[in-house]
This record gives C-alpha cells, sequence and structure tokens, in this order.
C-alpha cells in the first residue's frame, strides 16, 4: 500500500489504479494518513510552510457548506490535467479534486468530505460571491454610501469603494 | 507541603481569579470609551493624510484631508492611483467629481437625513457586537492600540479597528468575517494632524460645465413597500425618494444595525435594461443583489454579507394600499 501511495504522490500511478487508491485515500485510515504523512515529508524537503494542523478538516467543512451545485460547473478535467497538481497538493486538495472529478460517475454520491458536519449552518443558502460588483452599480453604492453610520468612525474613506476605478 | 503552607498560595490564586474577572468586567468599558474616542477624532480633527484601501488583490492609494470649521467641516477625498476621482464633503452636500466623464454627482443631506453613529449610541453596539480592546500597534508613525467589534451572529461583519492612543484618530480599519478573516482594510501610511487649511479641501476641478446629477433626495414614505422579514438586529433608519445615474426617479429605504447599513433600491423596471439576474455580486465587505418585484427592479447593496444582502432583497415585497 505505502509503496502505491508513494507511487501516486509521484504522479506514476495509472488512472484506474490511482482512482481506486484516491477514493481509499479520501476516507479516513492507512492510506489517508500514508498520503498526508508522504506530502508533509515532500513539504519538509522542499521547505513549504506547514498548513496549519486542521486545515484539512477546516476545508472539508467550507466545502460541506458549499452549495453542490457549483460542482457540475467545474467537471471534466482529464486525470492528466490535474496528475502534477496532486501531487504538490495536500490530501484536502486532493479530496477536492476527486470529488470534483468522480462525483458524477457515483450516483448522487455524497462528497466524501461532506461527512464532516458543518459547524456554523449559514442562515440562508451563502450564494457563491466571487462575482465582482459591475462599475455601472456605482451609482447605488454611491446613494448607499452617504447613509451608512460607518463613516460616522471612518470618516469618508469608505467612499473609495464607490468610485472604483476598474470599468 | 502542609495545608497552613497551601493557604496562602490559595488566596493569590484567587485574588488573581478575582483580578482578571475584574479586568474583564473593565474591559468593555475601556473598549466603549475608546470607541467614542474614535468617533469624536473623526468629527474633531483636522488632518491630511495618504490611506491605502485594499480588497482581494485590489489595492488603492488615495488621500483624505479634513478641515474643522466652526461653519462646518469640510472633508476631500481623492483617489491618487488610476483615474482621478474626487469627492467633497461639506455639512450639507456631497460632491462626487469623475473628470473622465465630466460629470459631478451631488448628494445633499439634511441633518436628520443621514443616519449618523452618535457617540450616545456606541455602548448601543454591544447588542449585536462583542467590543474589547485589542492589541497595540505602530501604525504610520502612531502608537495605536485595537479595539475589536466581533459579531454575535453571522448576518454582520466584525471589525477591527486601529486608533492613535493619544488623539484616538483612525489608522486602520479591517473588515473580518465572522472566522476571524479580513475581508478589506483601510490603513493610514501617512498621517499628518492638524495644520490644515480651507484650501486644500477645495475641489481642484472647475466643474462648472460638467453635467450635473443631482440625487434630489427627500425623505418620503414609501406606500405599499415592506420587508415581510426583517433581518435580526437591522432597523429601518431611512426611507427617501431620490434621482440617480440620468435622473431616474428610484426610492431607497436603509436598514442599519447601527454600525453596518443595508440599502434596498425600488425603480420601475426599464424596457432598455436586462432585468436583474438574481445574482449577488460583492467588493469588499459591499455586497450586492437584485430581484424583480411585480414590476419593479430591487436592488439591495450593503457593507453586510452576501447572505444577509440576500435575506433581505428576498424579504421585500409590494402590496399596493
Amino acid at each position: 500500500m505505502k509503496d502505491r501511495i508513494s507511487q501516486l504522490v509521484d504522479g506514476e500511478l495509472e488512472s484506474g489504479a490511482a482512482e481506486q487508491l484516491i477514493g481509499q485515500a479520501c476516507r479516513p485510515g492507512e492510506a489517508a494518513e500514508t498520503w498526508r504523512v508522504y506530502h508533509l515529508i515532500g513539504d519538509a524537503l522542499r521547505g513549504a510552510r506547514p498548513m496549519s494542523g486542521d486545515f484539512a478538516a477546516r476545508c472539508a467543512e467550507r466545502i460541506a457548506q458549499e452549495p453542490t451545485v457549483i460542482a457540475p460547473g467545474r467537471l471534466s478535467p482529464a486525470p492528466r490535467a490535474w496528475f502534477p497538481m496532486a501531487a504538490a497538493a495536500s490530501l484536502a486538495a486532493v479530496a477536492l479534486v476527486g470529488w470534483v472529478a468522480f462525483s458524477p460517475q457515483r450516483d448522487n454520491a455524497t462528497p466524501p468530505v461532506a461527512a464532516t458536519p458543518p459547524a456554523v449552518v449559514p442562515v440562508a443558502p451563502v450564494a457563491a460571491t466571487s462575482v465582482p460588483i459591475p462599475p455601472e452599480a456605482n451609482d447605488y453604492l454611491l446613494a448607499h454610501q452617504a447613509y451608512s453610520p460607518n463613516i460616522s468612525l471612518q470618516g469618508m474613506a469608505p467612499y473609495v469603494r464607490s468610485v472604483s476605478s476598474e470599468r | 507541603m502542609s495545608v497552613e503552607a497551601l493557604a496562602p498560595a490559595r488566596a493569590v490564586a484567587l485574588c488573581a481569579a478575582f483580578c482578571a474577572a475584574a479586568a474583564a468586567q473593565a474591559q468593555p468599558e475601556e473598549a466603549l470609551a475608546l470607541m467614542r474616542r474614535i468617533h469624536d477624532a473623526t468629527q474633531k480633527l483636522s488632518y491630511r493624510g495618504t490611506f491605502v484601501y485594499q480588497q482581494g488583490n485590489r489595492s488603492e492609494t488615495s488621500r483624505i484631508t479634513r478641515f474643522v470649521a466652526p461653519d462646518g467641516d469640510i472633508e476631500r477625498l481623492e483617489v491618487l492611483d488610476g483615474v482621478p476621482r474626487e469627492i467633497v464633503r461639506t455639512r450639507n452636500v456631497v460632491r462626487c467629481y469623475l473628470p473622465d466623464s465630466r460629470v459631478v454627482k451631488i448628494e445633499r443631506r439634511t441633518e436628520r437625513s443621514f443616519p449618523a453613529l452618535l457617540p450616545e449610541r456606541v455602548g448601543a453596539l454591544a447588542r449585536h457586537y462583542d467590543i474589547a480592546l485589542g492589541e497595540t500597534r505602530r501604525i504610520a508613525g502612531f502608537d495605536c492600540r485595537a479595539v475589536t467589534l466581533t459579531p454575535r451572529d453571522n448576518l454582520r461583519y466584525g471589525y477591527r479597528l486601529y486608533a492613535d492612543a493619544r488623539t484616538g484618530m483612525l489608522l486602520k480599519a479591517e473588515t473580518v468575517d465572522r472566522a476571524g478573516t479580513r475581508i478589506e482594510q483601510f490603513t493610514f501610511t501617512q498621517l499628518a494632524i492638524g495644520n490644515v487649511t480651507r484650501e486644500m479641501v477645495r475641489a481642484s476641478h472647475p466643474a462648472a460645465k460638467w453635467r450635473v446629477e443631482d440625487a434630489e433626495a427627500v425623505p418620503a414614505r414609501l406606500e405599499g413597500w415592506r420587508l415581510s422579514a426583517e433581518l435580526p438586529g437591522f432597523q429601518k433608519v431611512m426611507e427617501l425618494k431620490r434621482r440617480m445615474g440620468d435622473a431616474r426617479p428610484v426610492s431607497q429605504l436603509v436598514y442599519s444595525d447601527g454600525l453596518a447599513a443595508v440599502s434596498v433600491f425600488i425603480e420601475p423596471m426599464e424596457a432598455r435594461r436586462a432585468p436583474p439576474d438574481g445574482g449577488v455580486s460583492g467588493s469588499g465587505a459591499l455586497h450586492m443583489f437584485s430581484r424583480a418585484v411585480s414590476n419593479f427592479r430591487v436592488t439591495v447593496v450593503g457593507e453586510a454579507p452576501a447572505a444577509s444582502v440576500q435575506r433581505i432583497a428576498n424579504a421585500v415585497e409590494y402590496r399596493p394600499q
């Protein structure tokens, strides 16, 4: 098992075996632990800064809170495309990639990481907010800014948010 | 060791515990006092300085100048990066100069029309935020003390405010989410208190020939518009009618928890504008969400988490009398 995990870490395993092994490594157990330790060794050799101890757990928790609807949008990276990436990534990252890459093959598969119950249940479905506010909306921002009590503490500084140059 | 020998040690431990408890009690009052000092400094000091606004990978430098005068204070903000932009605020008017489009946007105010955080209301913020003194840190040459506002729920953001220990002047303001992760920050990189002249707060643009977009905002009662469910802690503080952009009429409702605010804009749906897509957008602490209600476009904007903005937007309803 350890040899195969080592091969997986180095990106030397063929895809069928890799898929099976990733499945194992995604569940708590020896495979997962070995995977983690090998990456830790690799990181230490490269002098990379270690993640905090509970990084994987917290990452898993966040993922569990994400609306699952984002998964189909990011589908279909070919295994080859993500293998070199995976070799450099932590278990948490692989859990994410594994979930994104493999979830359609399983029937209504629960992402393995979602097994951790979320610590804080969002009050409403938290929408993805990666979309920046468009410059056309500056009028609304400017109109809003004048009425925020926040300016009593911060003065006019927050106004810079409403006159964005990104146009 | 005998029982008697332990007694003094126990007394010391007890005393230490007591003192710690007393310190924990005293902390909020000191923290509130610092908040009030920041508030007073923001209203009473003349200063000129350069600050950086950072959000995501955007970072923008601006200069702010504040001139205190008996006949009303004047504050001037100049964005130094990219396209020049400038905002000048006097007691009653906010003018926003956009030289690239030769437009000046005007927002007039009456004393009662701008909800302010009053010093005596600072204590009321403790209903929604845990307020505590934080670390000391040197910022732009000033020895600062932090006051932290940790939200009691996930409907609002938290703040870390660093103020000059001597004057109370706010040197750095960070907005943080519930996990303590920084979302945006304003930091002075250089600041001089005092020695400001009226000349320094005068707008640099002779905007006489520019297009004027006057909001003509007036407090009003908006018949039929309400929230089916208010967001806990956020109360309606303003209701007004105004103009926006090319003078189109827009209604505005403002909800606030005393510090953060969320505005609801309501306007008739226009054929030439795409209907609201129902998506959330965000920049730093600001989030925006729009949706259609009856035949109106409802746009909600505020310095609150996306879920809060979305919740207010989804609660907006129209019941014509």
